[in-house]
């Protein structure tokens, strides 16, 4: 009977004990919530579902989603290497593989729901296709950065040199519109025709497009030869304006190798690879090279800028940008595809808050991340160019506490 | 899952010479008229938005559908391929009657509404986002159209469409049959109902879910997650063949009361803590539960071939496994829990009762059935080992093929932040007190229960002593035999 009683107290005094500690932890954990919160994302290993057909991706260079949360990506089946298209060869060689064609859409469990893509009659396809874009219509926008010509396709190893695909000058000097079943609608520009960076019919490797909703204006980040952002009408391809660096004129003077310790360039460098417009107004342009974004307003007014890992050489560290999904956009996802992470910025005062990802094949690493975009629910999705040659999923997870600046892979793990 | 259906490429489709020739004859005629699409392939994947809105003595029915998903219905163009913004009101009030109007079934207390006026259509840009509440929708579809300013690909628009059905009151209870499933090969219909009171309810149906009450009473609720109950676990493979597990061994229905009733128990409330948001949001969660699924009919089977004190206390290591079958019903649950109203607690109740009734009639099927097998087909020992290896056979694939999907998620620690070590320490507490008052009742009435103890006819899982106190409690027994 005592021993009884021993056990009860004992019993009640843990449970009491227990019921106490959780909540003065959930007060402590109430404090720490209250200080610099960000964005939280676990990588889905799942997203997305196998391709059919034996179907490969190859650099993957563009991500894009629409009003329906369909996600649409940009490939380049030429980067893959002889063994992988085994099965496109006459006759196959095996029963395996071959290049997905170049555009595909998926819906939000990840299943592939349609593709298309390729030259066709009216317009010229890209030697190298580069970044896509589906507008506030529907609308898909396709840039290129291919030098040589579509005959010869790039050679295995000009088309694993994501900046310089190809040999001799620039051919795609041109950005098409189709609609989202592949129809051809527009194309601004001709390739081989580019006479440099205040060419105003002519690009010069566009990288991105945006389409902004209120004017109907296309935006262009041009690119990789010209040095500028540029401006057209949506649906004439007419001209509107464009400015280089600062919101100066462009110029295509040699500013040499990029040095972190002399001062900010006065103009882009090559690529000029983004050009994101915030529901605010302000346009957000990456220029890789610099390791910098650069804001400014829709008529070319530059407002400020950010350096971004300033001791990157190389490829640059400012690949890519997406808002994320609050009405005020409160947060940048920058795409660095040289240190392999995803950062996460203050819009407003450009600051990095945090970021995620590391090198490596895995699932939530990085080889070569390119472009990034978000969806409706907040949920972030990248491609890999290089020998990355895929397209990832990172869920949403809600506001947590910011504790690391590098969070490294974000494996799925208990939300908070 | 939906497998990939693709489309015709437009861009890089390379047809023979014959077959445009065959194109250019049959498409010539069609040019001479004025402009218009036609018919289309059934788009992959369409998301239709509603809202339904009772108010004095009409409902307003207010939808959003995507245009190419109304297949049959010309639209008039322009240029290559535009919608006429103009010239389209006609079309679109054609594409509503027919694709929606005539689709959708509404209820007032059980009568059939006459068909709908249609107030308003209006074509949208696919990123207009005033279908994010009621009222900007409503605004939305009596505001400025659209013109031919705007130059937009036909299949790239949304239509936007305002119904109203004449009601008796708005305090009614309405139902909802949208039979939309044609309109593409899947169809996610997101419909929120704002009932009088302001409140917002929100369903998302896959396809065609049948008539939907909007405003259950309790009880049609749970007559509703009876069924769901019942229907699940007689489709539910794995729960089946974990319940037949528990069978072989006890083949009378009073044994197996207190076995049955811990699983039950168990389930409950892994299901009413789930259904509560209290279960863990891991996304591999639901794959680890379903290995521990698989891997409690392998453990069940090797317990009924091995035999022992294991079987004895079957309804303890029952209630563990209940635990984690009760997180594979919620999984199960999780999207039609939408359907409960403001009944929640009851409808899971009842979600259970039906899982109940479901096991009942399993096991009164299964009890004879092994009765007679064990009597005239095999020995009850041998036969006892062969179908509980068949079982272990199934649970062990189901479990390596489950594992290797869970291998998917390598396994990272979470931080151990205060949030999570409060959490830990409040399921601890939980446990605690179940655990307890297990243990209590467990203590204080013993002997209520015969607590599981297996068919005596097998006197290798039986020692002496126990066998005369089953046979005392089996002599009590109506029908039992030894």
């Amino acid at each position: 009977m005592k021993r009884n009683l021993y056990i009860g107290i004992a019993f009640v005094t843990v449970v009491i004990g227990l019921g106490a500690g959780s909540i003065l932890l959930e007060k402590r954990a109430a404090v720490e919530a209250a200080g610099t919160q960000a964005p939280r994302f676990e990588v889905d290993p799942m997203w997305p579902k196998p391709l059919p057909n034996h179907w490969l991706l190859g650099m993957t260079i563009g991500v894009s989603v629409d009003a329906q949360d369909h996600i649409w990506i940009i490939h380049r089946g030429a980067s893959l290497e002889r063994m992988e298209n085994y099965l496109a060869a006459n006759p196959p060689a095996s029963e395996c593989c071959m290049a997905a064609p170049p555009v595909l859409e998926f819906d939000e469990e990840g299943n592939l729901i349609g593709h298309w893509g390729g030259p066709g009659q009216g317009y010229d396809w890209p030697v190298s296709n580069h970044g896509i874009t589906v507008d506030y219509k529907g609308n898909v926008w396709i840039g290129g950065n291919g030098r040589g010509t579509q005959v010869a396709p790039p050679t295995q190893a000009a088309a694993l040199n994501e900046s310089q695909p190809g040999g001799g000058p620039f051919n795609d000097n041109m950005v098409l519109k189709f609609t989202q079943d592949g129809k051809f609608l527009m194309q601004i520009g001709h390739p081989g025709q580019s006479k440099g960076s205040n060419d105003l019919e002519n690009l010069k490797g566009p990288a991105k497009m945006f389409v902004d909703k209120d004017t109907n204006e296309l935006y262009v980040a041009d690119g990789y030869g010209n040095h500028r952002i540029i401006v057209f009408d949506a649906d004439t391809g007419k001209y509107k304006r464009h400015w280089g660096a600062y919101g100066h004129k462009p110029d295509d003077i040699s500013l040499g190798p990029y040095n972190p310790d002399a001062p900010p360039a006065p103009q882009f460098r090559n690529p000029v690879h983004c050009t994101e417009l915030a529901n605010d107004g302000l346009l957000y342009v990456c220029d890789r090279v610099n390791d910098r974004i650069q804001v400014f307003k829709k008529d070319g007014t530059f407002v400020k800028e950010a350096i971004i890992a300033k001791r990157t050489l190389g490829d640059g560290s400012v690949w890519d940008i997406a808002f994320s999904k609050d009405p005020q956009q409160k947060y940048i996802f920058l795409a660095d595809g040289s240190n392999e992470k995803v950062y996460i910025i203050v819009r407003d005062t450009l600051e990095i808050l945090t970021s995620f990802g590391d090198g490596g094949r895995q699932p939530g690493e990085f080889y070569a991340v390119h472009s990034i975009a978000t969806d409706s629910k907040g949920n972030i999705f990248t491609t890999e160019t290089y020998r990355g040659q895929r397209v990832q999923k990172f869920v949403y997870k809600g506001m947590a506490p910011v504790t690391k600046k590098d969070q490294g892979v974000v494996w799925p793990k208990k939300a908070s | 899952m939906k497998s990939p259906v693709f489309r015709h490429s437009s861009a890089g489709s390379s047809g023979t010479m014959r077959h445009l020739w065959i194109a250019a004859f049959v498409v010539a005629p069609v040019l001479m008229l004025p402009r218009a699409s036609f018919a289309h392939d059934i788009p992959n994947d369409v998301t239709v938005q509603a809202f339904v809105k009772p108010a004095g003595e009409h409902l307003n029915l207010l939808l959003r559908v995507p245009l190419n998903a109304m297949r049959d219905t010309e639209f008039p163009e322009r240029g290559p391929g535009y919608l006429d913004l103009e010239r389209v009101d006609s079309s679109l009030r054609e594409a509503a009657s027919v694709w929606l109007a005539d689709a959708i079934e509404l209820d007032e207390d059980n009568v059939r509404l006459p068909s709908p006026r249609i107030v308003d259509v209006r074509a949208s840009l696919p990123s207009d986002k005033s279908f994010a509440s009621y009222d900007e929708a409503l605004a939305h579809v009596a505001g400025p159209r659209l013109t031919n300013h705007v130059q937009v690909y036909w299949n790239q628009v949304m239509l936007d469409v305002l119904f109203e059905y004449p009601i008796h009151s708005d305090q009614s209870r309405f139902s909802i049959h949208p039979g939309l499933a044609r309109l593409g090969l899947q169809v996610i219909t997101a419909l929120r109902f704002i009932p009088t009171n302001g409140t917002v309810r929100a369903f998302e149906f896959v396809g065609d879910p049948g008539l939907v009450r909007l405003d259950p009473h309790w009880y049609q609720a749970a007559l509703n997650f009876v069924k769901l109950g019942f229907f699940h676990i007689l489709d539910g493979t794995d729960h089946l063949l974990f319940l037949f597990c528990l069978v072989i061994p006890f083949r009378s229905l009073r044994k197996l009361i207190p076995v049955v009733t811990s699983f039950t128990v168990a389930h409950s409330i892994t299901l009413i803590a789930s259904a509560y948001n209290l279960a863990p949001d891991f996304l591999w969660f639901p794959p680890l539960i379903e290995t521990l699924i698989a891997i409690s009919i392998v453990y069940m089977a090797l317990e009924n071939i091995v035999g022992g004190v294991g079987v004895q206390r079957r309804w303890m290591i029952t209630f563990g496994f209940g635990l984690v079958h009760g997180f594979g019903f919620s999984f199960a649950l999780r999207q039609t829990l939408q359907f409960a109203g403001s009944h929640l607690l009851a409808s899971l109740l009842s979600f259970n009762v039906g899982v109940e009734l479901g096991q009942l009639l399993v096991l009164v099927l299964l009890i004879p059935l092994l009765h007679l097998f064990f009597r005239f087909a095999v020995a009850e020992r041998t036969g006892t080992i062969i179908l509980s290896a068949l079982v272990a056979h199934t649970g062990w694939h189901w479990m390596i093929d489950r594992g290797e999907r869970l291998r998917q998620f390598p396994f990272a620690w979470p931080l151990l932040t205060d949030a999570m070590l409060a959490s830990a320490m409040h399921w601890l507490m939980v446990v605690l007190i179940i655990g307890g008052l297990v243990w209590f009742l467990a203590k204080h009435w013993p002997l209520k229960f015969p607590l599981g103890q297996p068919s005596p006819r097998d006197p290798l899982q039986m020692d002496s002593t126990r066998i005369g106190a089953v046979a005392n409690s089996l002599e009590t027994e109506p029908g039992g035999k030894i």
